[in-house]
């Protein structure tokens, strides 16, 4: 056990220094989430608070998330991220065109046997919050700027990956999709532990 | 079970007792025998399976039946390619696919049926500039697949029902 | 005029069981009136005359129309509820079959029954030949191929069938035993065409397929390769003979003479879906009581498959063995040739034999239908080409192609025919050898499917001839015209064209256009950000397969009203529609009533048939002609753009014999023109405008009027006949009225006034030679494509902005019909050439879990619905027969595609689909 968190411990601050896509390859492996005190080995406060943000953007970049946050209007879909068949779009309030809502298909919960995900408030982050394809370095800068993350404070930021049910979602996908890495608790505590060491961004 | 009742096409169907995993499609085309509302992929991509849903607040929209659960539909009111028709007579839209040889095999038109009665509807009710009459026919089609046709004809004809309107339709 | 009875027309086939099949007809009169669930009589039609299908009204109002509208309630005579089956498939054939563990279904999802293998060998069942293979593999052997069914579980409610089918897709019940690796089998077919003409103009060939018959090497590597060399002891003379002859233009060609431009290429096509809107489906019940199978089925092929059905059943235990057969055959929510001789029926008879006394439905979901539809062949060919520097003469041509057949042999070696003797297109070239081979693999069986062959050769040629136009410095459409094969010229199987040759206006069209004249002007004025290219591409379509048969059946009422029955089936191609139309030129009024798929309908020729007519020998066609009720077959599948030439031929000439001994005596009566007069004869000069017979000098005459004294006369109001055509249509005549009317058909029978339909027989017959077996095809239509595509440099995309199809199909039957084909036809090319892909083996569709998420077909969006134009050249004459024109129109329209993306980007993509990754890589 103690030899699993060191090697841990040492794999995350490996990856810190590595260049942002590989340690998403690197930190992607098994699916999991490191809690905080993985990283408490780490001295340096800004050194740490980057190396909690690394860790929580194997979150964000995950098909789970970026699906929905893409840099297109039209989202995408399953582990591969294939463009949304049929093609749907954005729509002027992120819940889909006029002659196509996200709530035509997609209800208040997953519909097991076709395999469709649900959620009561399915639709599409903004624009200005697109993920898809960028690093978690500048997802970190993004995420924090209010004019592209939907002008929420960080506590904010805190209630929408950590307590909000869509979001919620990303780690109980149903169906064949694979869930978003570690669980949504986890994933709120490395983001409260990025927000107290200063939320820097890695590098 | 749950049971749901709904209108279709104007008449009331239920209460009836469904299973919670049962698909409105097949309740449709299992339990009520209506099979004019079509399978074709069981993943909302082809839309042959959409119906009609008109809401409370007075407007419609379409929603795939494939891979919704019937009790989703409980209380709704929805109209199927079984009920355009009144008393023998077709729509504007029905004379227009059928003038216009919109479809080959068919199966498909279902629901470029409904989804072009609802555009029609939305259009009478917000017209919009002819400019954006071939965009807006276009967007809202897009997701029905049909794979004899090429779509030409399709739009055309949708196109021609509010053109030969054009005030009713067209600011 | 409806009918009073259900009609049955029953044969006693090999199997000793006796078929029938009947109209379908429901039994639902409370929901729907029945001349809405087919096109019948009473059906509105929006405005008298040719505008409108004839299945029109039916098809926007809902009416019960497809195989898969129909349940056992929807059924006249039948128990009313419906249970429901199950076809599992294996997704894995490198390992032993070890059994089912159906354990992840709970008390509510088990089935009734489960039917295996085992099940079926005690039975007795046999597998149909052209199906040979495992209908279900046995336990202890590894599949054939991936998705191999494995069971049928039957289930006597759809909530357990609905609950186990959603749970087995997600927990596959098939155990895997040890591994064996693919199983290896033979090759479905090897063939070699091989043709030198002779060296002047107009001299007879040295060596053609026609001459010598088709090869085939004797010899195979270890690993089923053939030896396509001619070895010293190769089987039979003729092999060695002909691939001498290639061997000799292989090496003229790698001579590669300074004066001449060596072109050698590789082209690889994938697999695709034929995507048929309408899944797979039938029902069945057997009544054990009246020991009756009955089915409703939705194929191509009605007659095939009741024939299959018949073999199937014929030697099963007595319990297991139907005494008749009774299929239904409904409209089809698509077919492409995908539902040309698919094995889909057999699994709906064996659910419902055994699970007898219960309605049983079968029905492919999408992912089912993806895992064991037939699928298109994916091709690798080898091209090589040799053209004259100085001339732009194509002096030879050399092809190999080898196709994945997938598990079952199917169509694999027609289609492996038609690819080798459509190499060469559209194109005169004195030397040619293809050889063409067909393969067995673990992949899903490939099959029938839209324009099969050309599709594929035709990429590689018309994209090999851009390349070559290049490289000489010719102007593309220029070097095609060089090479033209002109009217009377001979096809690389050594024989002539026998229709109109309209490719050089076809290519004068093209040139013309503003998309072509244009081009370097769009190139120019591109954006920053696009590159734009232009791309030609000409292709000759074959229609027909050499022994395509029809059946039509003309009533004409007193009231003037029309019925037709046609064998056609109606797959969205509008044969109805054209079939009235052909019939009204005729007898002065679109048919109030037409029923296709009717196989039934034609008792009265009682006609009877043996032997294959691919294979039969001129002796045995000579000596079974003798009985005046043969045929060489007796209905085809409506398949091979078949339904315009073949379809609509007998009941137009059923339709012209009334007219001549029904209309027209009548006609005369009512204008008082005697015996003795000499506009007696004069009924060829007679034609029929807004409902009137009109001749010009005499009074017009109301149709109803001359349909009313027809019927008084005693006339012949109604006529049934048989065509058959082999490269040439069968020839008969016929005693009728003191004539010997001679037509293009083989049987016929008629009726007067209100009586029974009574054969007759022919006083001579001319079928078309058995040789005529050895020609590729001799029927032929052709269409042009240009297309300007953008590319999005960022992201690589292909968007076909605009495009111009030009097309000849003879006498157009029904010309909207024919432009929506065309539409059609474009949808799917530009879905070839970009968006469709089916990978092979495991990622393949085999695998269950392939729907249309990942599998694209191109949407309004992919095309330009508004800037897509369609010219059909007007018939060579007025009297120019139809030609099939529903494939070609989708050919060239892959390689324009290829062809534009060249002239965009610089660079020749040799594999299909071309995604946006394809090309970003190239910029």
């Amino acid at each position: 056990m103690s030899t699993d968190r060191r090697l841990l411990v040492i794999l995350a601050a490996a990856a810190s220094t590595l260049a942002p896509a590989a340690s998403f390859a690197l930190s992607a492996l098994d699916g999991t989430l490191a809690a905080p005190e993985t990283f408490a080995s780490i001295a340096d406060p800004a050194e740490r608070s980057a190396a909690y943000f690394t860790e929580l953007s194997k979150v964000l970049t995950n098909p789970r998330c970026t699906n929905c946050h893409p840099a297109s209007d039209r989202p995408r879909q399953g582990d591969a991220a294939r463009p949304h068949q049929p093609p749907v779009f954005r729509g002027p309030d992120g819940f889909g065109l006029a002659s196509m809502r996200c709530s035509s298909c997609h209800h208040s919960a997953n519909f097991e046997p076709a395999g469709v995900p649900g959620n009561p408030a399915w639709h599409l982050a903004p624009a200005e919050m697109a993920w898809e394809g960028k690093t978690p370095r500048e997802i970190c800068a993004q995420i924090k700027d209010p004019a592209r993350n939907g002008g929420r404070s960080l506590d904010d930021l805190v209630h929408h990956i950590g307590d909000d049910t869509l979001v919620g979602w990303a780690w109980h996908p149903g169906g064949s999709r694979t869930p978003a890495p570690g669980t949504q608790q986890a994933a709120k505590a490395l983001l409260q532990a990025w927000i107290e060491t200063g939320a820097a961004c890695p590098n | 079970m749950p049971a749901i009742s709904l209108t279709i096409n104007g008449r009331a169907h239920g209460p009836i007792e469904v299973r919670e995993d049962l698909t409105m499609n097949d309740f449709l085309r299992e339990v009520l025998g209506m099979t004019g509302t079509k399978f074709g992929c069981g993943a909302a991509q082809c839309l042959s399976c959409a119906v009609i849903v008109d809401h409370a607040d007075g407007t419609s929209s379409t929603m795939p039946t494939c891979i919704v659960a019937a009790t989703e539909f409980d209380k709704l009111n929805i109209r199927t390619v079984e009920g355009h028709a009144k008393n023998g007579e077709l729509t504007p839209l029905q004379k227009s696919f059928i003038a216009h040889f919109a479809f080959q095999c068919g199966y498909c038109t279902p629901g470029f049926l409904n989804e072009g009665q609802v555009l029609l509807e939305r259009l009478e009710k917000s017209p919009i500039p002819r400019a954006e009459l071939e965009g807006t026919i276009a967007e809202a089609l897009d997701g029905h697949l049909c794979r004899c046709s090429g779509y030409v004809k399709y739009h055309q004809a949708v196109r021609d029902v509010v053109l030969a309107d054009a005030h009713r339709f067209l600011t | 005029m409806r009918l009073s009875r259900r009609e049955f027309v029953t044969w006693v086939a090999a199997s000793g069981i006796t078929l029938a099949t009947s109209r379908l007809r429901a039994a639902q009169a409370a929901r729907f009136d029945e001349t809405q669930i087919l096109p019948g009589a009473a059906a509105p039609r929006p405005v008298h005359g040719a505008t409108g299908r004839i299945d029109a009204v039916a098809k926007v109002t809902g009416a019960k129309l497809y195989a898969s509208d129909f349940r056992a309630a929807d059924m006249d005579g039948w128990p009313p509820t419906t249970a429901h089956a199950l076809l599992l498939r294996g997704t894995d054939a490198a390992h032993v079959f070890a059994g089912l563990d159906l354990s992840a279904l709970d008390a509510s999802a088990q089935p009734t029954k489960i039917v295996t293998a085992e099940d079926l060998a005690r039975a007795g069942t046999r597998v149909p030949p052209f199906y040979a293979g495992d209908l279900l593999c046995p336990v202890g052997n590894t599949p054939l191929y991936l998705g191999q069914p494995v069971a049928l579980l039957l289930f006597e409610t759809f909530d357990a069938y609905d609950r186990a089918r959603v749970r087995l897709r997600q927990t596959s019940p098939v155990k895997l035993g040890v591994e064996t690796g693919p199983l290896a089998q033979p090759n479905y077919a090897a063939l070699r065409f091989t043709r030198v003409a002779g060296d002047a103009p107009g001299a007879p060939d040295v060596y053609s397929p026609l001459m010598e018959g088709w090869i085939s090497p004797g010899f195979f590597e270890a690993g089923g390769r053939p030896i396509w060399q001619p070895l010293p002891t190769s089987e039979g003379g003729q092999y060695k003979k002909g691939a001498t002859y290639g061997d000799e233009i292989r090496a003229f060609i790698a001579a590669n003479d300074p004066g001449t431009l060596v072109l050698d290429r590789s082209f690889r096509t994938q697999s695709v879906d034929p995507m048929f809107l309408e899944p797979e489906c039938g029902l069945g019940w057997y009544d054990p009581k009246a020991k009756a199978l009955q089915l409703v089925l939705g194929v191509q092929s009605p007659l095939e498959a009741s024939e299959a059905l018949g073999h199937l059943l014929g030697e099963a235990t007595p319990t297991l063995r139907p005494e008749r057969i009774e299929t239904h055959f409904a409209h089809l929510g698509g077919g492409f040739g995908g539902r040309d001789h698919t094995p889909f029926p057999l699994y709906v008879a064996l659910a419902a034999m055994f699970l007898p006394g219960r309605p049983i439905r079968l029905a492919h979901d999408r992912f089912q239908q993806f895992q064991g539809g037939i699928k298109r062949h994916a091709f690798e060919m080898r091209s090589q080409v040799a053209i004259d520097r100085a001339s732009g003469r194509m002096r030879a041509f050399a092809a190999d192609h080898i196709l994945d057949g997938g598990g079952l042999a199917n169509y694999s070696a027609s289609v492996a025919a038609v690819s080798a003797t459509s190499a060469i297109g559209i194109y005169d070239i004195p030397k040619v050898d293809v050889t063409t081979l067909a393969e067995h693999s673990r992949g899903v069986t490939a099959g029938s499917m839209r324009g099969y062959g050309v599709l594929q050769t035709t990429a590689a040629l018309e994209t090999l001839v851009d390349e070559a136009a290049e490289a000489i410095g010719l102007d593309p459409i220029t070097l095609r015209r060089r090479n033209l094969l002109k009217a009377g010229g001979l096809t690389m199987t050594g024989n002539p064209w026998t229709v109109s040759v309209r490719t050089p206006e076809i290519l004068d069209k093209l040139e013309g256009h503003a998309l072509w004249r244009e081009r370097a002007l769009a190139q120019k004025t591109a954006s920053a950000d696009t590159l734009v290219g232009t791309g030609v591409a000409v292709c000759a379509k074959d229609y027909g397969t050499g022994a395509d048969c029809a059946l039509g059946r003309v009533e004409v009422d007193p009231k003037g009203r029309i019925r037709i029955f046609c064998d056609a089936v109606e797959m969205g191609n509008g044969i109805g529609t054209a079939v009235a139309n052909r019939v009204a030129q005729f007898l002065g009024r679109m048919a109030d009533e037409v029923s296709v798929a009717r196989i039934d309908a034609f008792d009265a020729l009682g006609l009877v048939t043996s032997g294959d007519p691919y294979v039969i020998t001129q002796e045995e066609q000579d000596t079974a002609s003798r009985n005046p009720r043969w045929v060489p077959a007796v209905s085809s599948a409506t398949s091979a753009s078949i339904g315009a030439h073949v379809g609509t031929q007998a009941a137009a000439e059923a339709a012209r014999i009334i007219l001549r001994f029904g209309m027209w005596p009548a006609a005369l009566a009512l204008w008082g023109i005697g015996q003795e007069d000499p506009r007696h004869f004069l009924w060829d000069e007679a034609f029929w405008q807004d409902g009137m017979l009109i001749l010009s000098g005499l009074p017009p005459l109301a149709q109803e009027e001359v349909a009313a004294k027809a019927h008084a006369m005693g006339a012949l109001t109604g006529a049934m006949a048989h065509a058959f055509s082999r490269w040439a249509w069968a020839q008969a005549a016929f005693p009728l009225d003191g004539l010997d009317w001679a037509a293009d058909i083989d049987a016929l029978a008629v009726r007067r006034g209100e009586g029974p339909f009574k054969v007759l027989d022919r006083s001579f017959i001319a079928f078309p030679p058995a040789s005529y077996n050895r020609i590729g095809t001799s029927f032929t239509s052709s269409c042009g494509t240009l297309v300007r595509v953008e590319i999005d440099k960022a992201s690589g995309a292909v968007r076909v902005m605009q495009a111009y199809s030009v097309l000849e199909c003879g006498q157009a039957l029904s010309p909207q019909v024919v432009l929506g084909q065309a539409q059609g036809g474009f949808a799917m090319g530009v879905g070839y050439a970009l968006l469709e892909n089916l990978p092979p083996f495991e990622d393949g569709p085999g695998n269950g879990r392939w729907n249309l998420g990942d599998y694209v077909v191109a949407r309004a969006s992919d095309l330009p619905i508004h800037a897509l134009e369609v010219e059909v050249l007007p018939p060579v004459a007025p009297n120019e027969p139809p030609k099939g024109m529903a494939e070609v129109v989708m050919i060239p329209v892959v390689p324009a595609i290829l062809n534009a993306i060249h002239d965009a980007t610089g660079h020749r993509f040799q594999a299909l689909p071309v995604t946006p990754d394809d090309v970003r890589r190239v910029l």
